[in-house]
């Protein structure tokens, strides 16, 4: 048994960088995580400063006389209502608008189907298997010309991708690592994510959620292929389903009107 | 107000608090379920006829003014009165458990089961959840039948303390005859 | 409003009445203590059993593996992994934690402290604890059942929680015993709420009483006002399994009608937030007037910060929405919660501020509870600032349910309230016991539980971040985070060492139980009002209820001429510099 490991070629702070991102919009979540981080560091090494020197400079040995204040001062509430003041301009109003800006004008900001490129995505979630379907020529969903696929997701490059989720049994949450963005599948309700991802290859989908025994082996393959790889794809899966699809597989009988 | 007198309306306010919060929890429950359903009752199933909860309502008012006597009475020292008002309370308590009962049979009569759906959930769920309380308070009503026996400095306190809890159901039920029957 | 109900109570003689079925909120403080004592071990137990599961999946659990799991060679399976992170949690919030913070030292401390013989209903006290002793009992019994306990995470969210995600009768258990729970935590709270307004000796304000109290009377409201939310969505979940009512079943799983899952989301979210601080306010409490007990001086802003502690408790109840963000609430919702979320951070930063103010200039002395003290500064710290990436929607639709999130909240709930709960074992053991506890051995057991926890909640932070998200039996599946391996095993190596150094505390408090040094009423120089009388202090307390002139924090008055460097609060103040 390798009972610890530390003999790794790069560094345990290499490692734990979150996975590629393949989005156009992740970066905005990693530099708000970077943003937030700097200044979570930036207090806590004057939390520090303050609980490692003063329990330096004022330990029993190097003061014997405490000052005698309650610290209510004017001056020291001057300096308290100073800290809280700082705290919430350069903490909570920065990130708060950062990050409502990005929510309102990015992530959710859903794509339309009508006026842009769009591929449209549902996807049903259940103990423990994700389902793809895909609209077909006739562009509508739940007619027998599906592409319907189980754990395997391809989507094409530089394409606004757009799924609309639910669920069958229990709450799952569909997240992808690699475009940084993670919804819940819940029974009853449609929720929706949208990306567009720009860099080809095989990534993970997990479900994050816990959702059961076999929680941890709901993941599907993710596919990101260039455009034309994508087109080539698609015309022959949507051959394939129409030459094989039955339409009385109640399995494959879970499409739902698209509908906003 | 005397020594413990504050104390023991403080528990009870306390008690009250966490009890109504239980309750407030199932309406915000029932206004999602409303506000979410396209009609309600949902499609498929009728109103429940009024003549039951109603009736209910009624007897928990009553039960609730013979409750305010009880006090009254225990001010005045007369406490062969107190219990005679007290036993009034107990049976319209009672008899609000038989209404209540009888709305249980009717709904289940009119094929509204436990299992029908959300509608039925919530007639079922919310009612017997009240009435769980009303045990409860049926309850405190036999023990302060056994107070006013032979009562003591305590049983003033005790008497308040006990109208209180059940002047509370009675608020509580009719919020639920407005909020689930009538409306 | 001082001066209710304080009568001397007769001394019980037979040993049932003097231990087990005690009135005496002293004992009551121990049983819970014992209680919460010996839940921790459990739950700690199974912690590193899902430790182990996570850093060396497929192989058989050291020593213990072959006697709990004698089916799978060893080898924790998976469904039992899930019945282990569901009760690990329940265990340690419900069980642990709260009994020791809330139970023992809420009963221990709020009437010593406040010069009270006993809590305002005596009776009420001990049911309260033998409610959450059956509470203990049915959620142990779960573990043995057929089809085993809950297996729904601590949340236990619908519809894996009803009938569709877990048949067994562990789940129906699981809601049973924290319903009782409840009770007995509404029983406590009703108790601390009257003890604290109407029993404080004679002369004592709101801001006369130590922050400890301060701490454990806002977590008592907290808990009156919010675990019956908690008591109505554990009733209607249990409504769904056992009577077949629909509320929280929706889709293709509501046969008729439909219910919504994520209302129960909701209600246990407008408890659980809440939770969160009732959990951490008396842990808060004990660290601001230990910080100030130990440096030798009044507490910096103890107005402030039992003001900000207060800020933080009415905030807490209308953030909880951030927990579900990745639910897609409407966007004006989300927004709302965010902006609310952050501005928890300004009552926050006050009261570090306040901490750090009190150390400034002081004459600090590192006994072991106030490095404890100054651990749960640090740790703390950590926890509240890796809060800010989660209550960021964006950031938090990557974080949501992955490591990080675990890290944050156990720095915040695990690390800060255990070694607060340490802090205050150590710090009020002698007057509870009437002996002292090995200061060598506690410090022993201070760097070798602070060390690793770092290591193990730090390391939690980083594979969070690099993408390992929760509750999974083994993250090796996926290919992307088999790179993570090194962590996770540091992780679990932290996690069994600090699990050794917890020993060397049983060791201490046993054998200190029985051997340790006599104490003295007062070894800490404390002026506050338990440190007047005997230890341990008899059975009613106080021979005459102590008349308070001072606050709890008079240290370092350098008029004193009493030859001590603090005054007790029955003393009238002695004017210090302007």
């Amino acid at each position: 048994m390798d009972f610890l490991n530390l003999s790794v070629s790069t560094s345990w702070w290499e490692l734990s960088k979150p996975p590629i991102d393949i989005s156009t919009n992740g970066h905005l979540i990693d530099s708000l995580f970077t943003y937030t981080s700097v200044l979570a560091v930036f207090y806590f090494i004057l939390v520090c400063i303050g609980l490692f020197g003063f329990s330096y400079l004022y330990s029993q040995k190097r003061n014997k006389t405490p000052l005698y204040t309650y610290g209510n001062k004017k001056k020291h509430l001057l300096i308290t209502a100073f800290i809280g003041a700082a705290v919430f301009l350069s903490v909570d109003l920065n990130i708060t608008r950062l990050s409502n800006n990005d929510l309102l004008d990015v992530f959710w900001k859903w794509p339309n189907p009508k006026t842009e490129k769009v591929l449209r995505v549902e996807v049903m979630a259940q103990q423990w298997m994700w389902s793809f379907r895909y609209a077909g020529p006739d562009d509508q969903f739940g007619t027998a010309d599906d592409i319907v696929t189980n754990n395997d997701l391809r989507i094409p490059t530089n394409t606004k991708i757009l799924f609309h989720l639910t669920s069958k049994d229990v709450i799952h949450s569909f997240f992808v690592p690699n475009v940084r963005l993670k919804v819940d599948t819940i029974p009853g309700r449609v929720t929706r994510v949208w990306w567009d991802a720009n860099i080809p290859g095989e990534y993970d989908i997990v479900c994050a959620e816990m959702c059961g025994t076999h929680h941890y082996m709901m993941k599907a393959k993710l596919t990101v292929y260039s455009e034309e790889d994508f087109k080539v794809w698609q015309s022959t899966s949507e051959k394939l389903a129409m030459n094989t699809n039955n339409p009385d597989d109640k399995n494959l009988a879970w499409g739902w009107k698209w509908e906003y | 107000m005397k020594r413990n007198e504050l104390q023991s309306n403080l528990a009870m306010t306390v008690v009250l608090v966490s009890a109504a919060m239980l309750f407030i929890t199932l309406f915000m429950g029932y206004a999602v379920f409303r506000s979410s359903a396209a009609t309600w009752p949902p499609m498929g199933t009728e109103k429940v006829s009024l003549w039951l909860p109603f009736l209910s309502t009624v007897l928990i008012a009553v039960s609730s003014w013979y409750c305010y006597q009880v006090r009254l009475d225990v001010a005045r020292k007369d406490f062969s009165a107190a219990r005679g008002h007290l036993t009034l309370t107990t049976v319209l308590g009672v008899a609000f458990m038989l209404a209540q009962s009888g709305l249980w049979f009717h709904l289940k009569s009119t094929g509204v089961f436990v299992t029908s759906g959300i509608f039925a959930s919530v007639m079922y769920g919310f009612t017997w959840i009240h009435a769980v309380h009303v045990v409860l308070g049926l309850f405190a009503l036999g023990y302060l039948h056994v107070v006013l026996r032979s009562p003591t400095d305590a049983a003033m306190q005790k008497t308040i303390n006990v109208e209180k809890f059940w002047h509370f159901l009675g608020v509580v039920w009719v919020l639920m005859f407005f909020g689930l029957f009538v409306f | 409003m001082s001066g209710g109900y304080n009568e001397i109570h007769p001394e019980p003689t037979t040993f049932w009445s003097k231990y087990i079925i005690s009135f005496d909120h002293k004992v009551i403080a121990k049983q819970f203590l014992w209680y919460g004592i010996i839940f921790l071990g459990i739950g700690g137990l199974m912690a590193l059993l899902i430790r182990w599961t996570l850093a060396y999946p497929g192989e058989a659990f050291p020593v213990l593996g072959h006697l709990l799991f004698p089916n799978s060679a060893g080898i924790v399976p998976p469904d039992s992994y899930a019945m282990l992170f569901t009760m690990h949690g329940t265990i340690m919030i419900f069980y642990a934690i709260t009994p020791i913070l809330i139970g023992a030292f809420g009963n221990y401390c709020i009437p010593l402290m406040i010069g009270a013989r006993d809590m305002a209903f005596p009776m009420l006290n001990m049911l309260s604890f033998w409610f959450a002793f059956l509470s203990g009992l049915v959620l142990l019994a779960s573990l043995v059942l057929p089809l085993g306990a809950a297996a729904g995470g601590w949340t236990s969210y619908p519809t894996l929680s009803t009938m569709i995600g877990s048949p067994g009768a562990g789940q129906t258990l699981w809601c049973v015993a924290i319903f009782l729970f409840g009770v007995s935590s509404t029983m406590g709270a009703v108790n601390y709420v009257t003890t604290v307004i109407t029993l404080r000796a004679p002369g004592m304000g709101y801001f006369d009483m130590p922050l400890t109290v301060w701490g454990l009377w806002l977590t008592a409201i907290l808990n009156a006002i919010f675990v019956p939310v908690l008591g109505a969505g554990v009733i209607l979940l249990t409504l769904d399994r056992v009577m077949g009512t629909t509320f929280f079943l929706a889709g293709a799983s509501a046969t008729s009608g439909s219910g919504d899952p994520v209302l129960f989301q909701h209600v246990f979210w407008i408890f659980g937030h809440p939770e969160v601080y009732i959990l951490i306010l008396p842990a808060w409490g004990i660290v601001s007037d230990l910080l100030s007990f130990f440096s030798r001086k009044p507490a910096f802003g103890a107005k402030a910060t039992a003001l900000s502690m207060t800020a933080v408790s009415v905030l807490s109840t209308i953030v909880y929405g951030h927990h579900m963000f990745t639910t897609q609430m409407s966007p004006l919702l989300t927004q709302s919660f965010m902006t609310l979320t952050m501005t928890i951070s300004i009552p926050s930063a006050i009261f570090f501020a306040n901490w750090l103010g009190t150390l400034w200039k002081g004459s600090i002395r590192f006994d072991s509870p106030m490095l404890f003290s100054l651990g749960v500064v640090f740790v703390f710290g950590l926890g509240g600032l890796t809060g800010l990436h989660l209550g960021t929607v964006t950031t938090d639709l990557y974080l949501h349910d992955t490591y990080f999130v675990v890290g944050h909240f156990h720095y915040t709930m695990a690390a800060s309230v255990l070694l607060g709960g340490y802090a205050g074992i150590y710090f009020w053991f002698p007057k509870m016991f009437g002996r002292m506890m090995n200061e060598t051995m506690a410090k022993i057991h201070f760097w070798g539980t602070m060390i690793p926890l770092n290591g193990i909640f730090f390391g939690m932070l980083m594979v969070g971040y690099g993408g390992m998200h929760r509750r999974i039996y083994n993250p090796f599946v996926y290919d992307s985070l088999k790179r993570l391996i090194p962590i996770n095993q540091m992780i679990t190596i932290s996690a069994i060492l600090m699990g050794a150094f917890q020993i060397i505390f049983v060791i201490n408090f046993l054998w200190s139980l029985y051997k340790g040094k006599k104490a003295p009423n007062n070894p800490w120089n404390v002026g506050t009002l338990e440190w007047t009388i005997p230890s341990p202090p008899v059975h009613h307390n106080y021979d005459v209820i102590p008349v308070v002139k001072c606050g709890p924090h008079e240290f370092g008055n350098p008029n004193l001429k009493t030859g001590r460097d603090f005054q007790y609060q029955t003393e009238e103040l002695v004017e210090g510099p302007a």
